[in-house]
């Protein structure tokens, strides 16, 4: 499927009024999903416009924004992030001689070691927490990260 | 000269610290926890850092995450603001030791404090006076009993480590002495982590008149004159002015006899930066210390009107370890200050929490009238922290004038999608004694019970 072929879908849904769309075939599945028409443009999660530009975080968070009307184009299945439980450096190997602990493609379990996050001197080793296999790397090595900031993306298995 | 200060709170306090900081050109670095992440605090300052959960457990009260925040963003220094971290001795050690300034007091001085009963014990050495009550933490139940005779009913059974008007109780005969003080340990031992209570005589139709100080590293401590916090709901304060209509109208002599008292205590105790000595005054014209606020305060602001000083600004100058410029001759008090604190509670519900939605947001504006809030249309107010929106503070050139400005101020504020305070505080406003300056710690009880309580409806 292109993304012309949704498009296409989309439009044929608002044109009848459709709020729900699924198909499955056997290489992929798509679930294409509308808010019905009562609902206000602004979600009650979407942060509200303010006078100052949004500050410069720490690091680059991954957030999206969520858009009013548009569907969200659901893959085979979700993606999982990986988010930071502390504050402090990221580093993507246990000493800078070292090979990265993981990379795109590598297929980690819960007990895995996936990065080092250091804070007050102290270097900790973060486990993935669940089972899959990295799909993206999220931040850059020796950057700084917030509580709650996606590390790493993979696919679960 | 610091570059860059961490703001280790959140809400208007937060707001009012960066907005000090804009104008000093120092660069500013907010903490937020997730639910907080649309908060103003967050939009306004330089840089934010996540750090942690709603909570505040899991969030602004951890250590090692404002540390850690405090360190992958650089900061030459940290600003506790009010509650929180404020008063936490081993917070202000651990800045220290990682190189960033904490602007507050020094350790020794909190130490000093620590608790109410050191504190008491402080007073005491420095010839202040203080309510007639124990020598320290009671031990036991005939402890209570012999302090509660000695002293005499009703006395105020309060936690050593409480604070911001929680963890007293009063005890008015030997029966509610007893189960009053076990039911304090224990709240207190949750609450505040310490079951340590201590027993003082209650001063009835009393005032509570506090005095800022503020002392530098050259251990030169001034006093920047009173302020009046009677009107208060269960000890926590609701509406605040400057000067007291007590001193001014009976008691003349007591802003110099207490400013004294006040200096005396801070230097006694080796006090730097801002700090609150708070007493309680009877219908006499007694004054009895009750402890001290190691912090800046939630309602600095009406001394900070009727002194021209900007005492945020004041702090980091002091933290900088610059001297006070200022002796106590240089400080003069013009005109008169009320605040007003917004709440976002409902006074018909027993001043149930309202958190929610603000949908329309009017604020009221125009000459005399100041607001310091971190409210805005739109704005979720989270149901995880206090309920306190705002401060709105009227100044004026007398108190008939700051009066009668904050009745109109509090006219044209418009909040929707939640309840507020306001009502309330204009039915405050309106009340003939309070108009007349004769209130004390009673008052608001008085309000609610009384035949007012169509004023409000």
């Amino acid at each position: 499927m292109e993304l012309k072929d949704i498009k296409a879908i989309i439009d044929l849904m608002r044109k009848n009024g459709l709020s729900e769309f699924e198909m499955e075939r056997s290489d992929f599945k798509i679930k294409l999903k509308r808010p019905l028409a009562t609902s206000t443009t602004a979600t009650p999660d979407e942060p509200a416009v303010l006078p100052y530009a949004m500050p410069a975080v720490a690091a680059a968070p991954a957030a999206v924004i969520p858009l009013p009307t548009a569907a969200a184009a659901a893959p085979a299945t979700p993606a999982v992030d990986i988010k930071s439980p502390m504050i402090g450096t990221f580093y993507r190997a246990p000493s800078p001689e070292s090979e990265d602990y993981v990379d795109v493609g590598t297929e980690v379990n819960p007990d895995t070691v996936v990065c080092l996050i250091e804070a007050m001197k102290v270097m900790n080793e973060i486990k993935a927490e669940t089972k899959g296999v990295i799909t993206q790397i999220l931040v850059e090595n020796a950057k700084p990260v917030e509580f709650g900031q996606p590390l790493f993306r993979l696919r679960p298995a | 000269m610091f570059e860059k200060i961490l703001v280790a709170n959140r809400g208007e306090i937060a707001v009012r610290i960066i907005r000090a900081c804009k104008e000093l050109n120092i660069r500013t670095v907010a903490v937020y926890s997730e639910i907080d992440v649309n908060s103003m605090h967050v939009q306004m300052a330089d840089e934010a850092i996540c750090i942690g959960k709603a909570p505040s457990s899991e969030s602004y009260l951890r250590i090692d995450r404002i540390i850690s925040a405090a360190e992958i963003a650089d900061v030459d220094a940290i600003h506790p603001g009010y509650g929180f971290l404020s008063e936490n001795a081993h917070f202000a050690d651990v800045c220290e030791s990682c190189n960033i300034r904490f602007i507050g007091p020094n350790s020794r001085a909190m130490n000093a404090l620590s608790d109410k009963a050191a504190s008491r014990t402080l007073a005491r050495k420095a010839g202040v006076a203080t309510p007639p009550g124990s020598d320290g933490v009671i031990d036991n139940e005939q402890e209570a009993l012999a302090t509660a005779k000695r002293v005499g009913y009703p006395v105020m059974i309060k936690a050593v480590a409480g604070g911001g008007g929680r963890g007293m109780r009063v005890a008015h005969n030997d029966i509610s002495l007893v189960k009053g003080y076990h039911t304090s340990r224990s709240e207190a031992e949750k609450a505040f982590g310490n079951s340590g209570v201590y027993i003082e005589k209650c001063i009835e139709s009393a005032h509570h008149i506090e005095f800022q100080i503020f002392g530098d590293s050259r251990g030169n401590i001034i006093h920047l004159g009173e302020r009046d916090c009677s009107i208060q709901r269960r000890n926590q304060k609701l509406v605040e002015e400057t000067p007291s209509p007590l001193i001014d109208g009976k008691f003349k002599d007591l802003r110099k006899k207490m400013g004294k008292a006040a200096v005396r205590l801070a230097e006694v105790a080796n006090y730097t930066n801002a700090g609150t000595v708070e007493f309680l005054v009877d219908d006499r014209g007694n004054f009895y210390f009750l402890e001290v606020n190691k912090r800046i305060q939630v309602e600095h602001p009406i001394t900070e009107e009727v002194t021209g000083l900007d005492l945020i600004k004041l702090q980091i100058a002091v933290a900088m370890g610059e001297p006070l410029k200022l002796s106590q001759g240089d400080i003069h008090m013009r005109g008169h200050a009320i605040e007003c604190r917004i709440n976002a509670e409902d006074p018909f519900d027993d001043f149930r929490p309202c958190p929610g939605r603000i949908e329309m947001y009017y604020a009221p504006g125009g000459k005399g009238t100041r607001l310091d809030s971190h409210a805005y249309g739109g704005y979720t107010i989270p149901p995880t922290y206090d309920s306190m929106i705002g401060k709105l503070i009227a100044v004026g050139k007398d108190r008939r004038e700051a009066m009668d400005r904050m009745s109109r101020a509090l006219g044209e504020y418009m909040i929707t999608g939640i309840k507020t305070s306001i009502a309330f505080e204009q039915a405050i406003l309106q009340d003939p004694n309070f108009r007349r300056g004769v209130y004390n710690t009673n008052f608001i009880e008085g309000l609610l019970g009384g035949p007012r309580r169509e004023l409000m409806e």
